[in-house]
């Protein structure tokens, strides 16, 4: 439903102004309009001016913004933590903690550029893990002496490894141990070990063959290759504990002052919405004016605290609601608990304006209905009935999900319900099990009934949806749209008795009455809709021949079903007929959970809807604290 | 004779309807995903979307049935 709501004007004054926005902020029940426009008449206006801040204010918003961009910046330095809610009141200390805070934003910010300065250099180094821990079985027994100098490599493929042992039994003469190993990452890394005196010349032909050696930092240049082995390691490990130190000390101050900052954050937060807020205040010479919308029911509630809190002092005044505030009023969409759920349809819509309807009681009364016509089998209700308990018990806290288990829910009522009209329970399983049989149509054999009550449904909604439209464009004292749409439904009306008439349904002799007045009714229809009239009459139409789909998408259903139940019968096994059975069921369980769903809200949407909702209304955005809007 | 004719206009009603209905739906597909990579939030919107061509088929198959089972 959409809300009732109030146009009102608080007026007060100047010096109280700080004091009733506080006020208002923590009662969040107001918007502030910030502009006069419907407000106040013309020959007020010369009286009434924007409210301008004094130097004081604007001094205070400039430090205020400071201090927050400052605390902003600290954040981003410390480790995200849960930290305990802090209930300090900032203002009187505001000054110390801003001396505070400055001392506190040098060192984090020192703190996280080393911490930066080190997680590159290790990230540098960190290519040549991979090396190191291959490298490290190679060296196992491997001959320490002077003499003897290491080359490490690493290898493209297993072919290389061949050429380079063949390519160094040519060079010197077998003296040389090749010892290789695969990498993590897959790479082939190389170890050879040769005497010192020919290194120089291997290791430049090895250069000019294209494998390369492998390289160490540069600052490691004339250490032996076992001492930079161990460098390397010790470097590596003294980087990740001086890492780790930095982020004990980011996350102990986080623990320690992350709370107080946060809560000095949000008081920030608070204090310059208000500031911002006066920006919306208008000002004559003695008093503040404040104009905005409100829901009805808390008008009173609001009245009487201002009253009280500043002993009558500042005002509230309900002002009469024009026909031109009709397009600027916010609207609040607020649902009786059953309907509450179907708001996950309707908020993937445009938000209605406040003089047309919501469309939440409309999906919720007509949503489940069409998913139990759709999928209509006791069987698939009572599982589906079972799943969406357990969903909802299960998520709980996953509003969403909790909301779409609850849609589920009311719907695989209805699937049951109509599962019982239909005679089906898993298809014709019920039948031959227990001699289950329709109460009131077999969906797989009466095809034609069945299309013929899914488009009279069709004809029930579309003329709703356009009676509805009447009386909005009624209401809204639009009269030629409102004397449209009723000659349209009138129209319709008659083009469907005609239609009965033709079948046999009414007496023949009203078809000619029928005709006359279909005729009678088209120049005043072309007269109030134009020459797109006739186009619209169409539509709706095919609007109503749309909801063919509730038989045609229900009798795959059911047929599906049937041939789960044949084919498990033909299979002559009965464990190879019960996982046929099963698998074919529970696919055609899951599409009667998509198809019904998507089908159902399409023709809310489309059909349904764009009979009488108008779209574009303004959302009510309450002055309030952050924490509230969070929730 | 006559029952083949009608079975044939039957399977040309929904037939014809489905292809045509398949091949708005690539169209509106895949306009739908490249509009999702960018804007997730559309999800449900395109979802209606790419339902909405189906009215063709559903006219397609009332009409077939009308063929085979009205008479």
């Amino acid at each position: 439903m959409i809300v009732k709501m109030s146009k009102v004007e608080i007026a007060g004054p100047r010096e109280l102004l700080e004091k009733v926005l506080y006020l208002l902020q923590e009662s969040g029940h107001l918007q502030i309009e910030p502009s006069t426009k419907g407000f106040i008449e013309k020959k007020d206006a010369v009286y009434i001016d924007s409210f301008l801040p004094d130097k004081g204010t604007m001094s205070e918003r400039f430090f205020l913004e400071d201090l927050k961009g400052k605390i902003d910046e600290l954040f981003s330095y410390l480790p995200k933590i849960p930290i305990k809610k802090s209930y300090i009141d900032p203002r009187p200390i505001i000054d110390t903690i801003s001396e505070t805070l400055q001392q506190h934003l040098l060192s984090c910010r020192e703190m996280s550029q080393k911490k930066d300065t080190l997680r590159k250099e290790l990230a540098e180094l960190d290519r040549y893990n991979i090396f190191l821990d291959s490298i490290e079985s190679l060296l196992n027994g491997l001959r320490r002496t002077p003499d003897t100098d290491l080359i490490g490599l690493t290898l493209r493929d297993p072919e290389s490894v061949e050429l380079l042992n063949k390519f160094l039994t040519k060079q010197v003469e077998g003296k040389f141990d090749l010892r290789t190993s695969t990498a993590s990452d897959g790479t082939i890394v190389g170890l050879i070990a040769i005497d010192r005196e020919m290194s120089d010349k291997i290791k430049s032909t090895l250069s000019d063959k294209d494998i390369p050696e492998f390289k160490f930092p540069f600052s490691f240049e004339g250490l032996s290759f076992f001492q930079k082995i161990e460098l390397l390691r010790k470097r590596i490990t003294g980087i990740c504990s001086d890492i780790e130190a930095l982020e004990m000390q980011l996350d102990s101050f986080a623990t320690k002052w992350g709370s107080i900052y946060e809560r000095v954050r949000e008081w920030i937060g608070e204090s310059l919405s208000v500031l911002n807020a006066a920006g919306s205040v208008f000002e004559t010479r003695m008093c503040f004016l404040i104009y905005g919308w409100m829901a009805y029911e808390g008008v009173d509630a609001l009245r009487t605290k201002l009253s009280s809190d500043f002993s009558g002092k500042v005002v509230l005044e309900e002002m009469e609601i024009s026909e031109e505030d009709l397009d600027r009023m916010p609207v609040i969409l607020k649902n009786p608990l059953y309907f509450k759920p179907f708001e996950l349809f309707t908020k993937i819509l445009p938000l209605p304006r406040y003089s047309s309807y919501d469309p939440t009681p409309f999906i919720g009364i007509f949503f489940p209905l069409f998913f139990g016509m759709i999928l209509g089998d006791a069987g698939y209700g009572l599982i589906l009935i079972s799943l969406s308990l357990f969903m909802i018990k299960r998520f709980k806290k996953k509003i969403y999900v909790s909301d779409a288990a609850k849609i589920l829910f009311i719907s695989s009522l209805y699937t049951f319900l109509f599962g019982i009209i239909y005679g089906e329970l898993f298809g014709d399983l019920g039948h031959r099990l227990f001699g289950l049989k329709p109460l009131l149509v077999e969906r797989r054999t009466s095809i034609m009934p069945m299309l013929y009550f899914s488009v009279t449904v069709g004809v029930v909604h579309i003329l709703l949806g356009s009676f509805l439209g009447f009386v909005s464009a009624f209401r809204r004292k639009m009269k030629r749209e409102a004397l449209c749409k009723l000659l349209n439904l009138l129209v319709i009306i008659c083009i469907l008795f005609l239609i009965a008439s033709l079948f046999g349904l009414f007496p023949v002799l009203l078809t000619r009455p029928i005709v006359l007045a279909i005729l009678f009714l088209s120049p005043f229809l072309l007269f109030a809709g134009g020459l797109l009239a006739p186009l619209e009459l169409m539509k709706s139409i095919g609007n109503i021949i749309s909801y063919a789909r509730i038989m045609a998408i229900g009798l795959t259903s059911v047929l599906l079903a049937y041939v789960a139940n044949r084919l498990a019968g033909m299979t002559g096994d009965i464990i190879t007929g019960i996982v046929v059975a099963t698998l074919i069921h529970l696919l055609n369980l899951i599409i009667g959970v998509f198809a019904p769903t998507i089908h159902s809200l399409r023709l809310h949407y489309v059909e349904f809807f764009t009979k009488f909702i108008e779209p574009g209304g303004r959302k009510f955005e309450p002055f309030r604290k952050e924490e509230e809007i969070s929730h | 004779m006559e029952k083949v004719l009608m079975a044939f206009a039957a399977a040309l009603a929904i037939g014809l309807t489905a292809l045509a209905t398949a091949w708005v739906q690539s169209k509106i597909g895949s306009a739908g995903a490249g509009a999702l990579a960018e804007k997730p939030e559309l999800t449900a919107t395109i979802i209606i979307l790419v339902a909405i061509p189906e009215t063709m088929v559903i006219l397609g198959f009332v009409v077939a049935s009308m063929i085979l089972f009205g008479g």
